[in-house]
């Protein structure tokens, strides 16, 4: 029976557009990157085949390139931290509202996810540039005389990363609240639990999933972010994604940055183990 | 639902409103405020302005690197919708109306775009367009980009697919539609609007794409011409021209967000 046969091609011939563009350009590109990290480059900028550790051990030992990771690596863990804690009130609003104040509260989360991240630099820039917002504010008030500097520094890139990864916890870790019974809580509160019990015997373990997902993508987008590092960020302070595309386009050692980017993918993957183990360990019921 | 009837008390606390309060006014102002000196007559960046006027406006829409910009920017969003949606239509009908093997792993690899980060697969891209003997350009670009548009795609038409029951493909074909006809009369229809919200999604991720537009353009989407600009000099152009830009995410939003509202996508 015709019909039969096709039925049983049938998923492979929807799944044809996908492969068609998933392998030339996800796959192919990713066994590229891992395998040009053990090439070596030469100082004309060409890629010589071969099998070699040194890209790895470049890394690892010359001080600017462990810079780079700590760096990153430590700015993506403190966005993670800040923003689960500036997550937490406003996704509980967004869990428990109705109506038009969550149509409303929905709009502000996803209004900057989906504004050009040029505006919202931008408005950063105004607020926090030396003759900025902020800046006239203080001096004004007195508390001090000369502009401090937070365009082009450490804090104004963190408020930076904040401002443009937030929505990606908000989101998350509201859908995870908004599925904690009201029952729950009214009994918890009824059989006497005060606040601190039902929030850290109820609501936090049941928040857990939304909040590993949400780190999740928080990490890995401040990992590859190049924008804000390079509007906001210090000279000084070396991100991954501006060295990246450093090594890879203006010092053309494809080799090397083949490295930095496997490292990279090893990091992510990490990441996303050790967060998922761990849950699965203090929150066995929240394994995702 | 009558969750809703009594809200737990805490949900009304002043603390944790005052708090949400707080990052809503972090999340939205400095958006606002790029939206309002868009409007500025004056020649600086100031607040408040000195008074209202569509001068910047005038001044963004006849810079010819933003127009250009502009162009590119949108052909590489549409095609770069098209083939995502495509795709990503395809892999959620398959994984999810079919049962063989593979199809946990099919569809963890098909949101795996997700997780990685852009920048490493930027980088990828690089080296692959140089064996395919391929220029970073507008075909480059749409390609890359449509990378990452199918994993959101994916998921968006697998949630509309979830929300219906497929008996009614299977009376559709009991009664002897073809499954082409069963397809475009009974399976579209019902998983139109994942298809749409879908297709938005990678358009909008596409606009505002830096990470992979790096590696596979020639630095001239408008974007990275917009990240130039600013990296020299902030006039208040960049706000008008992003203000215009902000119609394009908001045109969008008027389609998703009614149905995010409802838990549909």
């Amino acid at each position: 029976m015709p019909a039969r046969s096709l039925q049983r091609f049938a998923p492979w011939l929807w799944l044809t557009p996908a492969a068609a563009l998933l392998i030339p350009f996800f796959v192919i590109p990713l066994l590229l990157t891992f395998r040009n990290s053990f090439y070596s480059d030469d100082p004309m900028g060409m890629l010589i085949p071969g099998f070699t550790l040194a890209n790895y051990s470049k890394i690892v030992r010359d001080p600017y390139y462990l810079g780079v990771f700590e760096n990153t690596v430590w700015a993506a863990l403190l966005v993670c931290l800040v923003s689960i804690v500036m997550s937490y009130p406003l996704s509980w609003v967004l869990a428990r509202a109705k109506g038009s104040g969550r149509a409303f509260l929905l709009w502000t989360v996803y209004l900057p996810i989906y504004v050009s991240v040029i505006m919202r630099v931008f408005g950063w820039i105004f607020l926090l540039s030396d003759g900025g917002l902020f800046n006239q504010a203080l001096i004004h008030l007195g508390a001090t005389t000369h502009p401090l500097q937070m365009m082009n520094s450490f804090p104004g890139m963190m408020v930076g990363l904040v401002h443009r990864y937030l929505p990606l916890m908000v989101l998350p870790l509201a859908t995870s609240l908004r599925k904690i019974d009201d029952a729950i809580l009214r009994a918890a509160t009824g059989l006497g639990g005060n606040r601190w019990f039902v929030w850290s015997r109820i609501v936090f373990p049941m928040s857990l999933p939304g909040a590993v997902v949400g780190l999740q993508l928080v990490f890995a987008g401040v990992l590859s972010d190049y924008v804000i590092p390079s509007l906001m960020g210090s000279p000084h302070f070396q991100m991954l994604a501006p060295a990246i595309y450093y090594e890879g386009i203006t010092n053309a050692s494809w080799a090397l940055s083949g490295a930095i980017a496997s490292a990279v993918i090893a990091i992510v993957a990490l990441f996303l183990l050790s967060a998922n183990l761990l849950v699965r360990r203090v929150a066995p019921w929240a394994s995702l | 639902m009558t969750r809703d009837d009594i809200s737990f008390q805490t949900s009304r606390s002043l603390p944790a409103r005052f708090a949400a309060a707080v990052v809503v006014l972090f999340l939205s102002g400095p958006i606002a405020i790029a939206a309002v000196i868009a409007f500025s007559s004056g020649d600086r960046l100031e607040f408040p302005i000195p008074g209202f006027s569509l001068r910047w406006f005038a001044v963004a829409l006849t810079k010819q690197q933003y127009i250009d910009g502009l162009r590119a920017s949108v052909i590489i969003g549409l095609a770069n919708a098209l083939l995502a949606t495509l795709a990503g239509t395809g892999a959620a009908i398959a994984i999810h109306r079919y049962r063989f093997r593979g199809r946990a792993f099919l569809q963890a690899f098909v949101m795996l775009p997700v997780a990685l980060p852009a920048i490493v697969l930027g980088l990828g891209l690089l080296y692959a367009l140089s064996s395919y003997n391929m220029r970073p350009g507008l075909l480059a670009a749409t390609l890359g980009h449509a990378v990452i548009g199918v994993p959101y795609v994916f998921a968006m038409v697998s949630a509309a697919l979830a929300n219906y029951d497929n008996s009614l493909e299977r009376a559709s074909l009991g009664l002897g539609a073809s499954p082409i006809r069963t397809f475009l009369l009974v399976t579209f229809p019902l998983i139109r609007d994942g298809v749409i919200a879908g297709g938005i999604t990678s358009f909008l991720f596409s606009f505002d794409n830096f990470s992979l537009s790096l590696f596979v353009t020639r630095g001239d989407t408008l974007p990275l011409r917009l990240m130039q600009q600013l990296l020299s000099y902030a006039d208040p152009s960049i706000a008008a021209i992003s203000t215009i830009l902000i119609l394009l995410p908001l045109g969008g939003m008027l389609f998703l967000l009614p149905r995010i509202v409802r838990g549909r996508i």
